[in-house]
């Protein structure tokens, strides 16, 4: 067992879960959408402590975008994105609790009864792992690659057609 | 036993059970929508977890990696449109007052 990676993968997994608890505790929804923020980029620097470096700053980059928009947009929506009022804004508490712990106690069980074998094999290089991904990308998994951009295209289409206020024509 | 495996994985499971838990109690959209993203990234350290420490050298792996990141950012930008709609023309992104959304 490598100590040095185990330690910085156990502090940022435990950043990640404790800023993810913390997006539904605050009643503040910026602070909410901080908080994953944060929780995001301890994931990011988990993929980095596990030597997937591109992938690690792909995460940082894309989730800091994703997040300040989303913070724009609780501004924009909420009565109280502040949280000075201290509204709650939840329900069905106990069976979402019931679920959630569910779920964790099930996917732990899997995890610890494995038996996951080792040894751990050695990783490339960063600069081989982007060259070997760069060639899977527009190699053996290009359909793939496209059909996900054919995805974002359509979602991005579809998103502003719902989003688009409805012109006077449309409702006669 | 690789015990940094174990660490990653059990993480993603305490993710899932966080976004699964506030995906299912949040009444506004956008709180609904941070569930999701959670679970989703539970997904990801699972993947990343399983291609460094079992197969590395599977490059395919990362590609299930950059998909998930697709479809969080998708997810995100429809769930935004129908807040959007939503918002233009209720005035709210609360759930409990979309009950007529229910077939």
């Amino acid at each position: 067992m490598n100590l040095g990676p185990t330690l910085f993968l156990t502090f940022f997994g435990i950043a990640a879960i404790w800023f993810g608890i913390v997006v539904f505790r605050t009643h503040s929804m910026v602070r909410s959408a901080i908080a994953l923020l944060f929780s995001q980029t301890a994931i990011g620097a988990m993929f980095l402590v596990m030597q997937a470096e591109f992938l690690g700053v792909l995460q940082i980059m894309m989730m800091a975008t994703e997040m300040s928009v989303m913070a724009i947009f609780m501004v924009m929506f909420m009565m109280d994105p502040g949280g000075m009022g201290k509204m709650d804004m939840t329900h069905q508490k106990r069976l979402s609790l019931w679920a959630g712990g569910v779920g964790l106690a099930a996917a732990l069980a899997v995890i610890w009864t494995a038996g996951w074998q080792g040894p751990v094999p050695d990783v490339p290089g960063a600069d081989e792992q982007a060259r070997e991904l760069g060639r899977e990308l527009l190699g053996r998994s290009m359909f793939i690659f496209e059909s996900a951009a054919l995805m974002i295209l359509t979602a991005m289409i579809a998103a502003t057609m719902v989003a688009i206020a409805p012109q006077e024509e449309d409702t006669q | 036993m690789i015990p940094e495996l174990m660490i990653a994985l059990s993480v993603g499971a305490a993710l899932f059970g966080v976004g699964l838990y506030g995906a299912l109690s949040q009444t506004n959209l956008v709180m609904i929508i941070m569930g999701v993203e959670l679970i989703l990234a539970a997904a990801l350290v699972n993947l990343v977890a399983f291609w460094r420490y079992l197969h590395p050298d599977v490059t395919a792996a990362k590609m299930f990696v950059l998909i998930v990141m697709a479809v969080m950012a998708v997810e995100m930008a429809v769930g935004f449109g129908i807040a959007i709609a939503r918002f233009r023309s209720r005035g709210s992104v609360e759930m409990e007052e979309a009950r007529e959304l229910k077939g």
